[in-house]
């Protein structure tokens, strides 16, 4: 079995997308969550190696969510996928802990090359 | 826009992204230009929701926005759904390409909101079209990008 992947984002083209993207490598999506508040639940439960988190979404932002998860998981693996690239968005991020970012829209390279320089660093 | 920037700046922000956006994420190349709306145009919209008061709009032929679709998925067979689904995705990274340039010129952070999809012509409520962007695809789609400002 591949690490896992949880995706957090409001639309089902992401999911879709990195599904395909990650066919054949060493990572599985193993959950998608549609909004910050089921992210929080299902990360308990799922345990997951990996998380790429959406910034915006309808109710809790993909910031906001992170920092839930870290706060009770310091360990988790956060990556924020958007295609807002502010300065002050990006620091933010990084305050919070979470690990990197990746610019919308990506290609199939980009997110093992993300994914990959994150798990190496553990 | 409640910027400091022209019109003509503005014009140029946005059709410098969507050129470049719709050529990466769909294959799609647009020409500026006027051209006619099919009648099963549809459209696909966002208002900003923090730092301007506006919103954008782009309407454009349900062949181009199929087309769109069949790039995204790589794959032929794509349901209305699809469609809807994938386009909506496509106008958030070029509503989050848009603003991020934006906020090199301007240093003024937006948001915007989650981006709806209509069937047909859709104006905004109590806005107005401050200027439209008029495009033809590399497969003579037609399309038009509107800013909305809103009315005072």
């Amino acid at each position: 079995m591949g690490k896992k992947v949880m995706i957090v984002d409001d639309s089902r083209v992401v999911e879709l997308q990195m599904e395909k993207m990650l066919e054949n490598s060493d990572y599985e999506v193993v959950s998608f969550c549609q909004d910050g508040e089921t992210a929080i639940e299902q990360y308990s439960e799922v345990l997951p190696d990996l998380v790429t988190m959406d910034i915006i979404m309808p109710g809790m932002d993909g910031l906001e969510t992170a920092r839930a998860i870290l706060e009770d998981h310091p360990d988790a693996r956060i990556i924020m996928v958007s295609s807002l690239a502010y300065d002050d968005t990006i620091e933010e991020a990084k305050s919070i802990g979470t690990k990197t970012f990746i610019y919308k829209p990506f290609d199939r390279d980009q997110l093992l090359s993300a994914l990959d320089e994150v798990m190496s660093e553990a | 826009m409640d910027t400091a920037m022209s019109e003509e700046k503005l014009r140029d922000v946005f059709d410098q992204v969507t050129r470049e956006v719709t050529e990466k994420v769909g294959g799609i190349r647009l020409c500026v230009g006027e051209s006619s709306l099919d009648e099963d145009a549809c459209t696909v919209h966002a208002a900003f929701a923090r730092g301007f008061h506006s919103s954008l709009a782009l309407c454009a032929d349900m062949a181009m926005f199929t087309r769109l679709t069949q790039s995204m998925l790589q794959a032929e067979e794509v349901t209305p759904q699809d469609v809807e689904d994938f386009t909506k995705e496509y106008f958030n990274v070029l509503c989050g390409h848009i603003a991020s340039r934006l906020f090199q010129v301007t240093k003024v952070a937006s948001r915007f909101g989650i981006p709806e999809f209509y069937n047909g012509r859709y104006q905004p409520e109590n806005q107005r079209e401050q200027f439209a962007i008029c495009y033809s695809s590399d497969k003579n789609e037609g399309a038009r990008l509107s800013h909305f400002t809103p009315v005072k």
